[in-house]
């Protein structure tokens, strides 16, 4: 992971992209490496060795859960949609993020 | 949740990582041309990584590679279980005996709060109970305690029990279970109005053990009717199986202690003790009311007491509490705990034995394996991670080890107590406590066995090496081997010099014929008056000639003690001394020299002349000519007719009284044909009742040496196999010559020590010891029938 941009993210700030990302509705692996990319002009590139350990995490903890279906190019691919637990741990990682944000610009100004 | 979500993570492995591989082509494709982010197997390792604890599949991954490299060794890995297991399985069956006995908590509820109570008085000295009035007095007005026991021994003769075998019976109060907390495992226990003194009702509780053998564990025994001493009985219950009961011996029957009487209508003194308060025959134990300590108890106690024994005006008592680690097996409250701790030790040394064993084979192996070890460290394996693959295999081992050895005590104690034909007064079984032993007794294997040849073998090669290891553990083993073999060719040495030696008269050819009469209509006149006729009817076959009466046969179970004192004595100094009732007939059929004076005439009454034995005559007039002089026994001179030679069946002083006391009569026979058939005719004609079996004496005596014999198969059967053992070690290691002379001349020394004048002594003293040892363990204590 050493060499992925990822890991110069805040830690655990992938986990809070990814839910939030899911969010917005179910989506894939690489719909949601996608849309970081897009929102983030291009700033944040995933890659699949962050992205996929990260997705297993939430799989563990129950934040998300995954199944399988057919993507617009009519492959089988595993959507993975937000869950009860998931919300939650969203709103709190946010609320966390931003006071983390706050103190850094403490810090910094 | 998350635990769960895991586990099912594990068992669906397989699906998850396909699924995984399929995302991740997925991903892939999507990208088309597109450089990738990272490197695919590490992004799938990682991911998989989230599920399973790396540390846990490192080490299933040793445990495979152990497993194969056993299996691809299976010389090696069969060698090294059987001699673990066995060096195992002896241990812990050994602790299984050891934990039963000196362990394992009494299973009643809350011992700690029951306390046994004596009373020490001067008059009767060996009986420190109490009678049945004062137990009934102290019931009605000690407040001190939540409940009473009190319960008396003795056998009892089943009916559905083959010939003369007698069942070890307690006659115990109505609320015995009640008070100590025994959950019955079937029925209940006693109620009041079955122990009720006046009408007594004839209803039994079985020990699981009997109920097992005898009813197949019916669940339908409750409510059934056996026959005790030919009185039918009604089983009300069945104690659990962990209940063997309140005293140190092994219970199988309990009945209201008001039917002893009943029981015991031949012993005259039987029929007015549940009157009498002058019997302190009760043997009485209390639970400690809540709040009670044991001295406001005891005050209590000794206030009632000494009402009681005012109103009877009987001498008073002191009263002693003592806790309840006299009333069974229970931690420290068996005087067979040193002894069974110092054999333990010698089936640890089997233990350290067989790991030097395998940690010899195991170098060995290391010394094969140096190119594996080589190579994976030059793939980079650190030398940590190598030895932890090598401890690996050493676990799996003594796992395997240790399971070995838990079958092993699963079936030993069972089987050696099977052959000695005696149920033991402890539960030998493993339980929990035994298991978890057995496992540590394996990982302690595991570590002294694999850690210094792991250690070793993995070390960096020096031209010489500095510690000879092997050479260390060959030297432990050999002295190890020689201490076990030494011990066991000892004892074997012994039992042969028990089995072989003169008895002081001759047993081969004798047959003892035994007598059962129905206790319920025989009292103690019908016995003598039996035994007086049974004597003229045999007199009068010449074919019997020479035959004789006797209230015990040699090697017999079963001791008769009387009261002695030499004239111008106090009573207060009496010993008790064994005493056997004869026929004149009896020194006769077993060729016993009588050394001086005369043998009995038919006319001579019991209780006025007797002959002593040897010992008895060294004991009590030393180098005076005991013939003439005269012992008292009670308020009854009686006179030393003659001198017996001493026999190696009794060592103590031993006196021989005429015929004339309340015992079934054994009678004694010089084997020919039809000479048992016709005292059994005999019997018969004089009671069809009389039930009558016949046994040559030999066979009393393999029976008396059977503890004895069984120690010394089980020392023969280690001794065997720690040489075997050696004699692979040394094949496999093809060490130099003098080493391998050395070890075997060690072993076959041992076992041919030249047998010497001066070492007869010891010797006798280990069998005699083993077997008293034996004797100890499987009975708790011998039993006593009450003087006439």
């Amino acid at each position: 992971m050493g060499t992925d941009k990822s890991s110069e993210l805040l830690p655990g700030t992938l986990d809070l992209l990814v839910l939030k990302t899911v969010a917005r509705g179910r989506m894939h692996g690489y719909g949601i490496a996608q849309h970081l990319k897009l929102l983030s002009d291009d700033v944040l590139q995933v890659g699949e060795s962050s992205l996929y350990p990260a997705l297993q995490r939430l799989l563990l903890n129950g934040y998300v859960e995954a199944e399988w279906g057919i993507s617009e190019n009519n492959r089988r691919a595993r959507y993975y949609t937000l869950t009860p637990a998931g919300k939650k741990r969203l709103s709190e990682e946010r609320k966390e993020f931003a006071r983390m944000v706050l103190a850094i610009q403490k810090v910094l100004a | 949740m998350r635990l769960f979500r895991r586990l099912r993570y594990w068992l669906q492995a397989s699906r998850h990582q396909a699924e995984l591989s399929e995302e991740l082509e997925f991903h892939r494709a999507m990208l088309d041309d597109a450089p990738s982010l990272g490197n695919t197997t590490r992004a799938r390792e990682d991911a998989r990584a989230v599920w399973i604890w790396p540390w846990l599949e490192s080490v299933m991954q040793d445990v495979r590679y152990a497993l194969r490299n056993l299996r691809a060794h299976p010389g090696f890995a069969s060698v090294a279980i059987l001699a673990l297991g066995c060096a195992i399985g002896l241990n812990t069956s050994f602790f299984t005996v050891f934990e039963a006995v000196a362990i394992r908590p009494w299973p009643v509820k809350d011992a700690r709060r029951i306390v046994r109570i004596f009373s020490l008085n001067t008059h009767h000295m060996d009986a420190p109970g109490f009678s049945v009035p004062e137990f009934h007095y102290f019931e009605e007005h000690a407040h001190s305690f939540a409940g009473m026991i009190a319960a008396i021994d003795g056998g009892v003769h089943f009916g559905f029990e083959p010939f003369g075998k007698v069942t070890t019976a307690m006659f115990v109060d109505a609320g015995h279970f009640r008070v100590l907390g025994v959950n019955m495992a079937l029925g209940r226990g006693f109620v009041p109005e079955e122990n009720r003194v006046e009408a007594p009702e004839h209803v039994i509780v079985l020990s699981f053990t009997l109920w097992r053998d005898h009813f197949g564990s019916d669940p339908e025994t409750v409510g059934r009717t056996v026959r005790v001493e030919d009185i039918p009985f009604t089983v009300v219950g069945v104690a659990p199986e962990d209940f063997l009961g309140t005293s140190q011996g092994r219970e199988d029957a309990w009945l209201p202690f008001a039917v002893f009487p009943e029981m015991n209508s031949n012993q005259g003194w039987a029929r007015a003790w549940v009157r009498d308060p002058d019997r302190p025959s009760l043997v009485v134990a209390g639970r400690l009311a809540p709040g009670i300590t044991r001295t406001e108890a005891h005050a209590e106690l000794d206030g009632l007491s000494r009402q009681f024994h005012a109103q009877f005006k009987l001498d008073p008592v002191r009263i002693v509490l003592a806790d309840s680690t006299m009333m069974a097996a229970q931690p420290g409250g068996n005087g067979a705990v040193p002894v069974l701790a110092l054999m333990f030790a010698g089936v640890t040394l089997i233990v350290l034995l067989a790991c030097a064993n395998v940690g010899n084979l195991l170098i060995s192996r290391a010394a094969a394996r140096r190119l594996e070890i080589e190579t994976r460290r030059a793939l980079g394996a650190s030398r940590a991670r190598i030895v932890r693959q090598l401890m690996t295999e050493s676990v799996l081992l003594s796992l395997a080890a240790s399971a070995l050895g838990i079958a092993f005590a699963y079936r030993l104690p069972d089987l050696v107590v099977r052959r000695l034909g005696e149920a033991p007064p402890v539960l030998l079984k493993p339980d929990l406590i035994v298991l978890a032993y057995a496992l540590a007794l394996g990982m302690f294997c595991c570590l002294t066995f694999g850690l210094a040849p792991a250690l070793h073998g993995t070390g960096i090669r020096k031209q010489r090496a500095r510690l000879p290891l092997r050479s260390v553990l060959l030297a432990a083993q050999v002295a190890m081997s020689v201490v076990l073999l030494t011990s066991a060719a000892l004892l074997l040495e012994g039992v042969r010099h028990f089995r072989t030696r003169d008895p002081g008269f001759s047993f081969r050819d004798v047959a003892v014929v035994s007598l059962e009469l129905p206790a319920g209509s025989y009292n103690r006149a019908r016995i003598t008056d039996f035994t007086t006729h049974l004597l003229t009817e045999l007199n009068g076959l010449p074919a019997l000639q020479p035959f004789a009466l006797c209230s015990q046969e040699p090697w017999s179970n079963s001791i008769w003690e009387l009261p002695l004192r030499l004239p111008g004595e106090d009573r207060s100094v009496e010993r008790a001394v064994t005493a056997l009732a004869v026929s004149p007939g009896y020194f006769d059929v077993l060729r016993l020299p009588i050394l001086a004076g005369r043998n009995f005439d038919p006319g001579d009454k019991a209780n006025t002349v007797i002959l002593v034995n040897q010992s008895m005559a060294r004991h009590c007039w030393r180098d005076q000519n005991p013939v003439g002089k005269t012992i008292m026994f009670m308020q009854l001179p009686m006179e030393v007719i003659g001198v017996v030679r001493d026999t190696l069946d009794r060592a103590e002083p031993v006196f021989y009284q005429p015929l004339g006391v309340p015992f079934p009569p054994k009678v004694l026979v010089r084997t020919a044909p039809g000479v048992v058939e016709a005292v059994a005719a005999t019997v018969q004609r004089l009671d069809k009742r009389v039930r009558t079996e016949a046994k040559p004496l030999s066979e009393s005596m393999a029976r008396a040496a059977a503890p004895a014999r069984i120690g010394a198969q089980l020392a023969a059967a280690r001794g065997v196999r720690a040489r075997a053992s050696d004699h692979w070690d040394f094949r496999r290691l093809r060490l130099h010559r003098s080493a391998a002379n050395q070890g075997n001349r060690h072993p076959h020394g041992a076992g041919s020590a030249p047998a010497t004048g001066d070492r007869a002594r010891p010797r006798r003293h280990v069998a005699s010891r083993s077997y008293r040892l034996g004797r100890r363990i499987l009975r708790g204590r011998r039993r006593r029938p009450p003087a006439g």
